[in-house]
């Protein structure tokens, strides 16, 4: 992409706009405001944003629905930027379409990778059959995986998991589309069966040594595959 | 209308009587009595001359009501006293639901009386009208008879009417032989006839009877649901309800409440005409658990001095109305179903008030709870805008700086200042979460070992100086919890151990599963805590006496207000070995990974 992307911040306060221009412009965005939800959906129509910074407390409406209608005819990707840190308000906006939350306060390091994060638009298996991060190593076509270059045994519901976070890698993804996607529609409250797919999944493909953990829980939401560049 | 299948099954009237199961207490029964007995249900039922048809099939067991309401279909004589008692058997709870038929000795009395009467008359008579007259006047009798007496004495009317008048006025007198072909003819005809009026009339006097029965019944109920369902408070409708008991039965009247624990108060409600001694307050315990009659005229304690009936609801019991009856009186079948009538009126009347209750008081929580979250958004929106301005302004800044020395000390001072606000911002929002009440653990499954990483992920940068160690996690069930709420109280209790130990110094995370209780301690290597700060530690804003300066003294309270939110509770000591050590005991639901089904 030799074009910078265009990024949008919908959110009332200016003070966070005028902050959050400088570290985007700073990181290669062209940033776009809005100030009220209404305004932010128009502009996300007609100036067509590579990626959307949404507040959920709006002056005209609230982020949510802005988010809901956004979704009914957009797939652009959303970061939720909001004050709200209770896990339900999170895990409302991400099965309502969000691709992550940041809470603020936040860190701009941790906001900028989240953000190219949710850019890899790619959907995984048709573009590119490898995947990496770290010391993990997939191949989709012969469903081997590798830790540290040794391959790993893992039983067809492990594989399905790690898959599914890996197309999703660097974004938090929550117990229910996990379960919805590896165990399929009916299982969205059988939790308990991903707890355990996760305990066995960490003990084959992590390092105990290793500083960082590849599968970070992200409390009372879901599951985030760290991506190396990210913190 | 009680209405009832087609199919019925009626039991011979002999077995019933073979496997009726006598109470212990027999009422004085001075007549042969047939009875129905259904074994499948352990019901019985005894009437005089009376067979209950049960429905086919059903095989719940009737309660009492149903059983009445079949035997008022089945048109009971109406001196047909009742006694419906409830009992226990040898170790299993019957109910004994038996009507006694008192004898109708005065109206065969009365029926021979009449008789002579008329037999004298038409002797007079007779020589003036001529024998054929007299069957006439016989009829009239019968009539009168029917509308007066009961079947039985009726058609003892009508065959000895006919018997006379053939005997002692058909001639040839004084025999039974009929010599005209006319008289034989007449007689058989009058026989026929009288025999149907009698049935006729009895039939007609029965449902007379029964028809002012239903009529008192509804006018008294209509009475109650009026005065009482009405009234514009429930102590109005409830005196309205005693008094109509006391003015109708002639009786008085307590009624005990269900109170806000679901137990039967101990105080009888104000409106009650009776008052009741600690024995009959057993009984009505008795009746109020059992959710069956007791007391008098039961046959559960019938030494007492009242009935007690259960204010049956919808739902649940909702009291108790006691009934004591003036000296010497009983209460009728009618007298007992109307009084079963008002004990579930009330009962309904009880309990739509307790639902209106609990429908305000429901609003009321759903408003200030409402209140609260935009109060609770709104102040943390102020509260933390301005301070993530401050941060990205700050991450900005830092960057723009690059290697200046002097200025990026000067920011990282002001960066952990700001992190420190956090942290108190947090803080003070959780202890009003805890304070308002609003915090409600959502539980979900949860891998013990995962929560701990979490928690120690969750405290970060605070514990890089020590070294933490995992302990017992490894063979754990799982454990249904509220993750999230956890993890920030055990981060809070790694975050405290760190603070009050020396670097390079262990902090153990111990897990443990014990029954439905998950146990984690958090042990540390510091010096432990004062015997005068024990006792204090989880009070909101109390700093040890040695604190450090820079806490806020809550994050022990939020611990403890997170934990007995979740129904759990904290425990702090201090090591043998040296060091404090701060225990969650967490009630909690468990399985095991290998009794879960569906796994591969």
């Amino acid at each position: 992409m030799s074009e910078k992307p265009t990024s949008l911040v919908i959110d009332d306060e200016i003070q966070i706009r005028r902050l959050l221009r400088i570290v985007l412009e700073e990181e290669g965005y062209r940033v776009l405001e809005s100030e009220t939800g209404r305004q932010g959906l128009s502009d996300v129509a007609l100036r067509r944003p590579d990626v959307v910074l949404l507040d959920l407390g709006l002056p005209d409406m609230d982020g949510l629905v802005v988010l809901q209608r956004l979704r009914e005819w957009s797939h652009v990707p959303v970061l939720i930027l909001s004050v709200r840190d209770g896990p339900e308000d999170k895990v409302t906006a991400l099965d309502a379409g969000a691709d992550d939350y940041v809470t603020k306060p936040f860190d701009s390091t941790e906001l900028l990778a989240r953000l190219r994060a949710i850019q890899r638009r790619v959907p995984f298996g048709t573009e590119d059959p490898y995947f990496q991060a770290g010391h993990l190593a997939i191949d989709f076509n012969t469903r081997t995986v590798t830790v540290d270059g040794c391959e790993v045994k893992l039983t067809a519901t492990e594989y399905a998991l790690l898959k599914a976070l890996a197309q999703h890698a660097g974004k938090v993804v929550t117990h229910k589309q996990l379960l919805r996607e590896v165990w399929g529609p009916n299982a969205e409250n059988q939790s308990q069966y991903l707890r355990v797919y996760v305990t066995h999944l960490r003990k084959k493909i992590e390092i105990p040594s290793a500083p960082e953990k590849l599968l970070k829980t992200e409390s009372g939401i879901g599951y985030r595959l760290i991506l190396p560049a990210q913190k | 209308m009680f209405s009832f299948p087609r199919r019925a099954r009626k039991l011979p009237l002999n077995l019933c009587l073979a496997n009726f199961p006598f109470p212990a207490r027999w009422p004085a029964f001075p007549f042969r009595h047939k009875g129905l007995y259904d074994e499948s249900h352990a019901l019985a039922i005894a009437i005089l001359k009376k067979e209950v048809r049960i429905p086919d099939g059903d095989n719940t067991r009737p309660d009492p009501d149903t059983l009445l309401a079949v035997l008022r279909r089945d048109e009971l004589p109406s001196h047909a006293r009742s006694q419906v008692f409830s009992g226990m058997g040898p170790g299993v709870a019957k109910t004994y639901t038996m009507l006694r038929v008192v004898s109708p000795i005065h109206e065969f009395f009365l029926a021979g009386v009449s008789i002579a009467l008329v037999t004298g008359a038409s002797w007079l008579l007779a020589p003036f009208t001529g024998y054929q007259a007299i069957a006439l006047l016989y009829l009239l009798l019968v009539v009168a008879v029917g509308l007066k007496l009961s079947r039985g004495p009726v058609l003892t009317v009508a065959a000895s009417s006919a018997i006379l008048w053939n005997f002692l006025f058909v001639p040839p007198r004084f025999t039974f032989y009929i010599h005209n072909f006319h008289d034989a003819v007449m007689f058989v005809t009058f026989f026929v006839v009288a025999i149907a009026m009698g049935h006729l009339t009895s039939r007609l006097r029965l449902s007379e009877v029964a028809e002012r029965r239903r009529e008192r019944r509804t006018a008294a109920l209509y009475e109650l649901a009026h005065q009482a369902a009405f009234a514009t408070d429930l102590d109005t409708g409830l005196r309205a309800a005693v008094s109509l008991i006391t003015s109708i039965f002639g009786a008085q009247a307590a009624l005990l409440l269900r109170q806000k624990d679901h137990t039967l108060s101990n105080v009888t409600h104000p409106a009650s005409s009776l008052t009741l001694s600690e024995k009959e307050k057993s009984v009505a315990a008795w009746a109020f658990g059992r959710r069956m009659p007791a007391g008098k005229f039961t046959d559960t304690l019938p030494d007492s001095e009242a009935l007690h009936l259960p204010l049956q609801a919808r739902i649940t019991v909702m009291g108790v109305l006691a009934i004591r009856p003036s000296a010497g009186k009983s209460f009728d079948l009618t007298e007992r179903e109307l009084l079963e009538a008002f004990a579930v009126l009330i009962g309904l009347i009880l309990e739509k008030e307790h639902i209106i209750e609990a429908f305000k008081h429901a609003e009321i929580l759903e408003a200030s709870e409402r209140l609260h979250r935009a109060l609770f958004d709104s102040v943390s929106h102020e509260l933390k805008t301005p301070l993530s301005a401050v941060q990205t302004g700050l991450d900005a800044l830092a960057r723009q700086v690059g290697g200046e020395e002097k200025k990026r000390v000067t920011l990282r001072e002001i960066q952990s200042a700001v992190l420190r606000l956090r942290r108190v911002i947090d803080n003070l929002l959780n202890m009003t979460r805890i304070e308002t009440g609003v915090v409600e653990p959502k539980l979900d499954w949860c891998d013990v070992g995962e929560l701990i990483r979490a928690a120690i992920e969750l405290a970060g940068d605070a514990l890089h100086e020590h070294h933490i160690i995992i302990e017992g996690d490894e063979a754990l069930p799982m454990v249904k919890l509220d993750q999230p709420l956890l993890e920030q109280c055990l981060s809070n209790l790694l975050i405290n151990a760190a603070n009050w130990s020396n670097p390079e110094t262990k902090i153990t995370v111990r897990a443990d599963v014990d029954g439905n209780e998950l146990l984690l301690t958090v042990l540390d290597e510091g010096k432990g805590l004062n015997e005068s700060d024990l006792a204090h530690i989880f009070e909101k804003f109390y700093r040890a006496s040695d604190a450090r300066p820079g806490g806020t003294g809550l994050g022990l309270s939020i611990v403890e207000g997170f934990v007995r939110a979740h129904g759990g509770f904290v425990h702090a000591a201090n090591r043998k070995t040296g060091g404090a050590e701060f225990a969650l005991t967490i009630p909690v639901e468990t399985i095991r990974a290998e009794t879960m089904e569906g796994l591969s």
